[in-house]
């Protein structure tokens, strides 16, 4: 079959690919980024490809269906050093030996001319909370206050930490693949605008998670995608060019003084530091008990990310363990429960197409 | 009515110019402050193209009608701003003794537009980027009235024309120093680029644009850039002159300023970090209003002197 013209020039376009990294993600993953003829997007409406990187642990596998029915069509999948699940037997798999970089652009214009079909949704497309016909008024709500109105649930009154205006509470899930959260982990989040108000963790992040992808992750959330990038070059952090740039940009002015501050005096100003210079050496944090509520409740979006990211994996992973976990976390009723796990942001909702 | 076309056909020529010359400009300097190479000068008709071929996704019960019309209003206050600007004594599409009001509340709009653009996806991503964006559009709107009232001062009139026609022995840039850096940063804002991009930024996955795709998210593209064409060409027009210049036709002395601005901006835009919202606004009421005040005091005192 041939290509329009439209379709033609796209061919020549970086492939926009999103990836979910599994829990055993290859080193070259992040290279990736490094490739003219590749291009990684943040979200999965913007990617023609999925890629999968590493093995996705069975809990998580029908995370990684939701997020593969966000993908627009013509859409494909690649399961990258791992293997294809059963409901998505369709795609393709791609082993140590072949180069993904050409593979992956040999998909792109297959699916292009439409040599291969797009793949079908793994899920039913039916929404995550039942509301057409519900409530007084047909959309979901119960009244003043309560229920799911248009799917998604409403936005209650509850204690407010920072104006004294109790309003706009809201809880979702968020993860596992989100490109600004460490691989792996899921937190139910309560939400007041864009300020942290409770954290409980669904699911601690990969035990490998990040790599040493800290610093390149904080760089990113602090809008430095470029100079994240660089720092993929091989000892670009010793660079007199980048040290320059990173001076430059203010991005150390810019992080907000005692931001995630520990029991031993570290803050996200002094972590971001010590990754930036010594990137190989992890720092050794006394942590005695820090749970994410102490860091992360009272913050908005910006600064709880940048908290996130500024632990190494193992202290990351010590904090979740201090953190309550769903299951024991008394919050909301059932309903809430029930819409919490699907909703939440677009990687996690199955937002109906 | 034949100025009319000849302006409209220069608009419409310098608002396609400058869109793929600013995608490709960002293009550019993003590559480069990554260490990468340059990419190729068709390189943002193929990135067009691959959107057109994705199909448009529906979230769950969106608002169909507001998301698009923030999209196309987006494009449509971008090329307002270009139709305000004069490309030559007498010669703007729309000739407006009250232009640079006129402006300001297209300013306002932006907000009210992208707000939009993020609450129409019913998602709650797109969301935080909308309201975020907000508490952060309104307040840097406040130095850009004030600054712009002072490039208003030397020519006793609120028309981009007269503004343009009170340069021609100094332009407002020199006569007025603080004025085009603050208006820069409202550019920044306005265009939702680096520093100031609140609502499409990387910790939100993209934020207001998170849930775009296909013909959604290549139009939301293209405002951006058209947005950032209109703001330059008015940055330049109120502070380096606008068409005025020697040898060269007028026209082509706006060009040239507004691409200088243009690149301007897009240089800060990737060179500066992004703070949290509640730093950014400590820095806008506290020391950035300030400081336009000084900028109004001191065109008013100039003025009197």
């Amino acid at each position: 079959m041939g290509m329009n013209w439209i379709a033609k020039l796209a061919a020549k376009a970086p492939v926009p690919i999103f990836i979910a990294r599994g829990n055993d993600a290859p080193d070259e993953t992040d290279k990736l980024h490094l490739n003219p003829n590749l291009s990684i997007v943040d979200t999965p409406r913007a990617a023609s490809i999925l890629l999968v990187a590493g093995t996705i642990p069975h809990a998580l596998t029908a995370h990684l269906h939701r997020l593969h029915d966000q993908l627009p069509h013509p859409r494909a999948t690649i399961f990258w050093h791992s293997s294809p699940t059963d409901q998505l037997s369709s795609a393709l798999g791609v082993t140590h030996g072949d180069d993904l970089g050409s593979f992956l652009l040999q998909t792109r214009a297959a699916l292009l001319t439409g040599e291969r079909a797009s793949e079908a949704d793994v899920l039913p497309d039916e929404p995550a909370n039942v509301w057409r016909g519900v409530g007084p008024h047909g959309q979901g709500g119960k009244g003043m206050m309560g229920g799911t109105p248009y799917g998604r649930p409403m936005a209650m009154t509850d204690d407010d930490m920072r104006d004294g205006l109790k309003l706009d509470a809201y809880t979702a899930d968020f993860g596992p693949f989100l490109t600004m959260l460490p691989s792996g982990m899921i937190l139910k989040i309560t939400l007041q605008g864009d300020l942290f108000q409770k954290v409980a963790v669904v699911s601690p992040p990969y035990e490998d998670a990040r790599q040493g992808r800290e610093i390149r992750t904080l760089l990113k959330l602090l809008g430095l995608p470029a100079l994240a990038n660089r720092l993929l070059i091989e000892n670009a952090h010793c660079e007199a060019g980048f040290k320059r740039l990173v001076t430059l940009s203010g991005v150390r002015r810019a992080i907000p003084p005692d931001l995630g501050r520990t029991h031993d005096g570290s803050d996200v100003r002094s972590r971001f530091e010590h990754m930036l210079n010594d990137p190989s050496n992890p720092q050794n944090l006394h942590l005695m008990g820090l749970g994410l509520g102490d860091l992360l409740e009272g913050r908005e979006w910006q600064e709880a990310m940048l908290i996130l990211n500024s632990f190494d994996n193992t202290s990351l992973r010590k904090i979740c363990a201090n953190t309550p976990t769903d299951a024991t976390d008394d919050m909301g009723d059932s309903s809430e429960q029930a819409s919490g796990g699907h909703e939440g942001m677009d990687h996690s909702s199955h937002g109906g197409h | 009515m034949m100025i009319f076309v000849l302006a409209f056909g220069m608009l419409i020529l310098f608002l396609t110019f400058g869109i793929w010359f600013a995608a490709v400009l960002d293009g550019v300097f993003s590559r480069r402050l990554s260490g990468q190479s340059a990419v190729g000068l068709l390189a943002p008709f193929h990135a067009a193209a691959v959107y057109l071929t994705q199909q448009r996704l529906r979230t769950e019960a969106p608002d169909q009608l507001n998301w698009f019309l923030s999209i196309a209003g987006y494009l449509s206050v971008a090329a307002i701003g270009l139709a305000v600007v004069p490309f030559g004594p007498d010669l703007a599409v729309i000739g407006l003794d009250t232009s640079v009001v006129f402006w300001g509340a297209c300013e306002s709009l932006i907000v009210v537009l992208i707000f939009l653009h993020g609450w129409s996806p019913n998602a709650p991503l797109s969301l935080i980027g909308a309201y975020r964006y907000v508490a952060i559009g309104l307040p840097i709107m406040l130095p850009s009235m004030f600054v712009l009232i002072a490039a208003a001062i030397p020519a006793q009139s609120l028309d981009l024309r007269e503004i343009v026609a009170s340069q021609e022995t100094m332009w407002n840039v020199i006569r007025q120093p603080l004025g085009l850096p603050l208006f820069l940063l409202l550019g920044l804002s306005l265009t939702l680029r680096g520093p100031f991009d609140y609502a499409d930024s990387e910790d939100l996955a993209g934020g207001t644009s998170a849930e775009d795709s296909g013909a959604n998210r290549a139009g939301w593209q293209v405002a951006r850039l058209a947005m950032l064409v209109g703001f330059s060409a008015v940055a330049s027009t109120a502070f380096l002159g606008g068409y005025l210049g020697p040898v060269l036709p007028g026209f082509v002395w706006l060009v040239l300023k507004t691409l200088v601005v243009m690149a301007t901006v897009i240089w800060l835009s990737h060179l500066l970090a992004r703070m949290p919202v509640a730093r950014m606004l400590g820095l806008i009421w506290k020391i950035l209003l300030p400081i336009s005040f000084l900028d109004l005091l001191w065109a008013g005192l100039v003025a009197l002197a």
